[in-house]
């Protein structure tokens, strides 16, 4: 079918065409962007109820296999809907920039790289638009060229570069095991595959865990963002992750589907992932850093929901759905986040939560848009869509539970697990509540004046694709059985896991507990910890502080220091002293058994022949100069001036005639030799 | 179906062509020698066509004895090299064309350039060892002009390096080829080696030894560890087309060498399972990593280059090290991504002082504003080499890892070691690479706060075409390698 490799290539040509009306006019390619954001969504939408796949065999060498159903064709939806809505909003938000056709060039064909990754259907095409993904969207973090955007697009491109090779070993492993690379030729050998892969496994899931932000290489998430222009944030943080949580799923669900090891450790690292974000996000001062955590802590809630996936085996629909759920709300929820993020960061120019506080006052349309973000992600039922994906993740961790102590199993892990899931619910909502309170209730205690004054804040368009992407999301929230199941159904067959056939309680007693203990949580969490401890006092004003260690930082503590000084410092000087190796023996021999003896009998002036010449010369022009030349005397002396034009003759060829006359006179004696041995015999 | 006298034309009309653009009067003026130096480029790649697509071909040139002549013999091997070499020397020379355009003594490098082309179609195409190793000796001799060039005390001194290195590694080549002749049935290659079987009972330690030692010999062109030293002294000091083709087709030659030694004339039997192999296997992976880490440490760009072809170049020698069909076309693979790649990047290298005088890395700041086209095309060999798809240094890498983890007859754990220290190395090639680009491209703010403004200084198309061409070709190659593929996986069965 035509359409895969048009929705694929089609917005990596029009990339360059975007590029080229640029040149000419700005608003002409403003409108060719969002055009065709618009013609990619409603592509991908035709392909909403198809299947179909696509191969161009012999592309790379495997060849290049795409393929659309249920849950590939979700997800390019999602893909589209979030380029074609900021792209559109990137309108206004860029107005002031410079590198702007960069930024699109980019932007678009980044687009086609990543709908690439959601329609592959082997590992082989996955990794090649991952990798193509990974370069084209460096350049929207290293957009602004600040030093502190190169230093966070530079541990980007590392993470994703370091990620992506390790990825590759393991691709090169599993091809070498299993001879297959495609999804479902993967499921079906390793139905009866005996040996062991884990190692390839793992390594295959380093590239996709770094670009989902997983622990302990979620590092370039909190640096990017705050750094990145907000449209390329929503992107990077509800798209780009979600292409990383592909390679997981793809892994999960076709590789280790019921290995109960691989699942506890990717549940370890999951829970790590998930509290750990939500602890950050609650420190952090800054918007768009907050977001970012966030990002990290929503996609430890899908992990989670993925190992609870594999550790369910068969039983694992509940958890399948919920993940599918949740990657689905997280995106379109940071889409809206990050929208409203840029909106105040277009107006201000700055993301500190002390400077921006108060912002939003009377901004009616900001306020909305944000509220019904932060409801969602905060999962508030009813209009929070979150709840819904949340309570699923939180029934599939009480299946298990029940599970295993019905067959007289411990299941304390996995209590652990539950309380920790609870506790990071709860963090969401109270680092949501700080940036709700700060950027819409309280005063600003400077500007606050000036900030009521902004009337003119954003423009139609944008405020118009701001609520658009917003209003999404109650619906979402109100309607799960009509909205959120359909999700779940379509996307079964991709997690290698059945439809379900009964009803999802999703505002049963239960869940609903489950929300309300979250919600209390993070109520305490915010009156306890972030308005005592996490605000100071300052000139009777209360400011947010951040009290994170400025020495905890896993990038500047760990990584940087060892590949950067610590490795290279170790193996550079060994391996150049193996390198100058011959070099130096050479020089020894030089400075030892070969060196130059000292002439015996030094010539005065020049060589035997020039001083011969000279001197005869010489005594010429003085009986010359006593004789004929009386008047007007030779005042040369023969034996300098031979000597020196010997020089400048000798010096310009002699090392070139000697080193060519060598090699020459070498080869010759070399073919002699040869001739002479081989007649001989 | 052409004669076999066909082979003097590709080998013959470069070196006439270079005698005549060095003693006949037209070509004294620059437009004139320029274009004959083109047509006659273009004309040997046109020229080669017939050959490379005929069946094979043997060409006697002269007898040293009765048991010894000298000739040349098509095979599938020695047109894949003539092919690449043929072409990326004409690119090259395309380009080099602006950048000689204000160097003193062009007619001498335009002749020593032609010359050289004629003498590596001979090569590529040479029968038996001695003719082998009789063109290889022409080819290095008539390559250190191009060194030299500039005359300056470093270039001579660089020259003279090159010159020994090269003598050395040829040496242990002649000396190899002395001891091993009383064990062989022909000097003339022979798939599957000429060794003879009653000859060689009881003595297989000695020849591996000497074997062992040929393959340094060889090596030493294709910089492999231990002596590699020459091509870091040897490119910074060349003018910039020579760099490009002395690391992309020169050291090729030596490849070739390593690989007619030992699929041609010791024999791939022979070999495999033997210490040789494992020990030419280790020096490999040590030049691979030790290329690119010292390129990562290397603060000047060609000198970076350089250090990053010992590297590069140990990957082909790894695939051929592998001696398992899927590293051998790995190799060969490698062999036209290297070629394509490296002299992209020595040539935008070329560019950028031509242009700019740079030759320091950490000048090149805002590189991308001044000169774009140039640093699009430096930026996607950079992606190319360090094996990003869809080039088709990745196809490559692909390949070469697989062959490694399928090899036979060396301890398992090179199987494991052999992608791994690929991948290291691809880490520390986007070490090396990427940061120039991308310095180049975002230059940052002045202190002022504003965008770093930059003049534009792009060169002429003389040089940007055959950039853009190869830039082109090594993309193109890499999404569509199924040919190249073919062709190189049928070659492997047959020399396997």
């Amino acid at each position: 079918m035509a359409i895969l490799p048009i929705l694929v290539f089609g917005p990596m040509v029009m990339a360059a065409v975007c590029y080229l009306i640029g040149r000419k006019s700005k608003q002409g390619r403003d409108l060719a962007v969002a055009l065709t954001g618009m013609a990619t969504f409603a592509l991908c939408a035709l392909t909403w109820n198809s299947e179909a796949s696509f191969s161009l065999e012999g592309f790379c060498g495997l060849g290049l296999h795409l393929k659309v159903d249920g849950f590939r064709s979700l997800y390019a939806c999602i893909a589209a809907f979030m380029w074609m809505m900021s792209g559109i909003f990137s309108h206004e938000y860029f107005a002031h920039y410079h590198n702007r056709n960069r930024y699109f060039f980019f932007n678009l064909m980044t687009l086609g790289a990543t709908l690439g990754v959601f329609l592959s259907d082997d590992l082989y095409t996955t990794f090649i638009f991952f990798e193509i993904m990974s370069l084209t969207s460096y350049t929207w973090v290293a957009q602004e060229e600040t030093p502190g955007a190169m230093r966070a697009a530079a541990t980007y491109l590392a993470v994703a570069v370091i990620g992506g090779l390790t990825t590759l070993m393991g691709l090169f492993l599993i091809w070498h095991e299993l001879g297959t690379l495609s999804f479902t030729g993967i499921r079906e050998v390793m139905a009866t595959y005996q040996g062991n892969i884990t190692l390839a496994v793992w390594l295959t899931l380093v590239g996709f865990a770094a670009k989902a932000g997983l622990f302990p290489l979620h590092i370039w998430l909190p640096k990017a963002h705050p750094v990145a222009p907000a449209p390329a944030s929503a992107l990077l943080s509800g798209i780009l992750t979600k292409s990383g949580v592909f390679g997981l799923i793809v892994i999960c669900a076709n590789l280790m589907p019921h290995n109960a090891a691989f699942g506890n450790a990717l549940l370890v690292l999951a829970v790590i992932t998930m509290f750990l974000g939500a602890l950050l996000a609650l420190f952090s001062v800054d918007l768009k850093r907050t977001l970012a955590c966030s990002s990290m802590s929503q996609i430890g809630f899908i992990t989670v929901g993925l190992s609870m996936m594999v550790l369910l085996g068969e039983d694992g629909s509940l958890a399948a759905y919920g993940t599918v759920m949740h990657m689905m709300n997280h995106s379109l929820i940071k889409l809206v986040l990050f929208m409203a993020a840029g909106v105040v960061y277009m107006n201000l120019h700055k993301l500190d939560l002390n400077e921006i506080r108060g912002f939003g006052r009377k901004k009616p349309v900001l306020h909305i848009a944000f509220l019904l973000g932060a409801l969602s992600i905060g999962c508030i039922p009813p209009i929070g869509s979150g709840y819904n994906s949340k309570s699923l993740l939180h029934e599939a961790i009480l299946e298990l539970v029940h599970h295993l102590e019905a067959h007289g199993h411990s299941a304390l892990p996995y209590r652990i697990t539950e309380i920790l899931f609870l506790i990071s619910g709860g963090l969401t909502v109270a680092y949501m509540t700080k940036l709700y309170i700060c950027i819409f209730w309280e005063k600003n205690p400077v500007h606050q004046e000036k900030y009521d004054g902004m009337k003119h804040y954003i423009s139609k368009t944008s405020a118009l694709v701001l609520l658009l992407s917003s209003l999404v999301l109650p619906f979402l929230g109100a309607l799960p059985e009509m909205l959120m199941t359909p999700v779940g159904v379509r996307s079964a067959a991709f997690f290698g896991q059945e439809v379900l056939h009964h009803e999802i309680p999703y505002f049963g007693a239960a869940n609903l507990i489950g929300a309300a203990q979250s919600i209390g949580i993070g109520l305490v969490v915010y009156f306890a910890i972030v308005r005592p401890l996490l605000m100071k006092k300052v000139d009777g004003v209360r400011v947010y502080v951040n009290r994170w260690p400025a020495w905890l930082d896993l990038e500047n503590a760990v990584y940087r220091p060892i590949l950067l000084d610590f490795l290279p410092g170790l193996i550079v000087g060994a391996v150049r002293f193996l390198c100058e190796l011959p070099e130096r023996i050479v020089l020894f021999l030089r400075g030892t058994a070969f060196r130059k003896r000292q002439k015996l009998h030094p010539v005065p002036v020049g060589n035997r022949i020039t001083y011969g010449i000279g001197t005869a010369l010489n005594s010429i022009a003085v009986a010359l100069n006593a004789t004929f030349l009386r008047n007007r005397p030779l005042r040369t002396d023969f034996e300098y001036v031979l000597d020196a034009s010997w020089r400048e003759l000798t010096q310009g060829t002699h090392r070139i005639t000697a080193s060519m006359s060598f090699g020459l006179l070498l080869m010759c004696i070399g073919l002699f030799i040869t001739c002479m041995y081989l007649l001989r015999q | 179906m052409i004669g076999s006298w066909y082979l003097l034309i590709p080998v013959l009309l470069p070196i006439l062509s270079g005698l005549a653009v060095c003693f006949l009067k037209p070509f004294e003026d620059m437009k004139k020698r320029n274009l004959f130096t083109l047509c006659v480029m273009v004309v040997n790649v046109l020229a080669l066509l017939p050959v490379i697509f005929s069946g094979e071909m043997t060409l006697t040139l002269f007898t040293l004895s009765d048991s010894l002549p000298i000739f040349l013999h098509t095979d599938t091997l020695g047109k894949i090299f003539a092919a690449v070499m043929a072409f990326v020397w004409a690119a090259a020379g395309a380009y080099s064309f602006e950048y000689m355009a204000h160097e003193e003594n062009q007619k001498r490098y335009y002749s020593f350039y032609l010359c050289t082309l004629g003498v590596l179609m001979a090569l590529c195409f040479a029968g038996s060892i001695v003719t082998f190793y009789m063109f290889y000796e022409f080819m290095t001799l008539l390559t250190v002009p191009m060194v030299m060039h500039t005359g300056k005390k470093d270039a001579v001194a660089a020259g003279i390096k090159y010159l020994i290195y090269s003598v050395v590694g040829a040496s242990l080549a002649l000396l190899g080829i002395f001891l091993l002749s009383p064990y062989v049935s022909t000097l003339a290659f022979t798939v599957g080696g000429v060794l003879d079987a009653a000859k060689t009972a009881g003595h297989e330690g000695f020849i591996l030894t000497v074997t062992f030692l040929m393959i340094i010999g060889f090596g030493t062109k294709a910089g492999m560890f231990p002596l590699h030293g020459w091509l870091p002294t040897a490119h910074p000091a060349a003018p910039s087309p020579a760099s490009a083709v002395l690391s992309g087709i020169i050291t090729k030659a030596g490849v070739l060498g390593v690989i007619r030694l030992m699929y041609c004339f010791v024999g791939a039997e022979f070999l495999r399972g033997s210490w040789v192999q494992t020990a030419f296997m280790c020096l490999t992976l040590f030049t691979v990593f030790m290329g690119s880490l010292l390129a990562f440490k290397e603060g000047g760009l060609k000198k970076r280059l350089a250090y990053s072809s010992v590297s590069q170049l140990s990957y082909v020698l790894l695939g051929v090290a592998s001696m398992h069909p899927l590293g051998f076309t790995g190799a060969l693979l490698h062999v036209v991504a290297h070629s394509l790649i490296k002299d992209t990047l020595f040539m935008s290298a070329g560019a950028i002082i031509h242009k700019t005088g740079k030759t320091q890395v950490a000048e090149l700041e805002g590189i991308g504003k001044q000169m774009p086209v140039v640093m699009w095309c430096f930026t996607l060999a950079s992606v190319g080499l360090v094996g990003i798809p869809p080039c088709l240094g990745f196809v490559s890498k692909w390949y070469l890892a697989q062959g490694a983890l399928n090899m036979t007859g060396v301890t398992s754990f090179f199987s494991w070691l052999a992608p791994a220290v690929l991948l290291i190395s691809a880490l520390l090639t986007a070490g090396y690479l990427l940061p120039i680009s991308i310095r180049g491209f975002f230059p940052g703010h002045d202190e002022e706060g504003k965008l770093k403004f930059f003049e534009k200084c792009e060169p002429t198309h003389v040089m940007l075409i055959p950039l853009i061409l190869l830039t082109a070709l090594s993309i193109l190659a890499g999404m569509f390698p199924g040919s190249l593929v073919e062709l190189f996986s049928a070659l492997a069965d047959v020399l396997m």
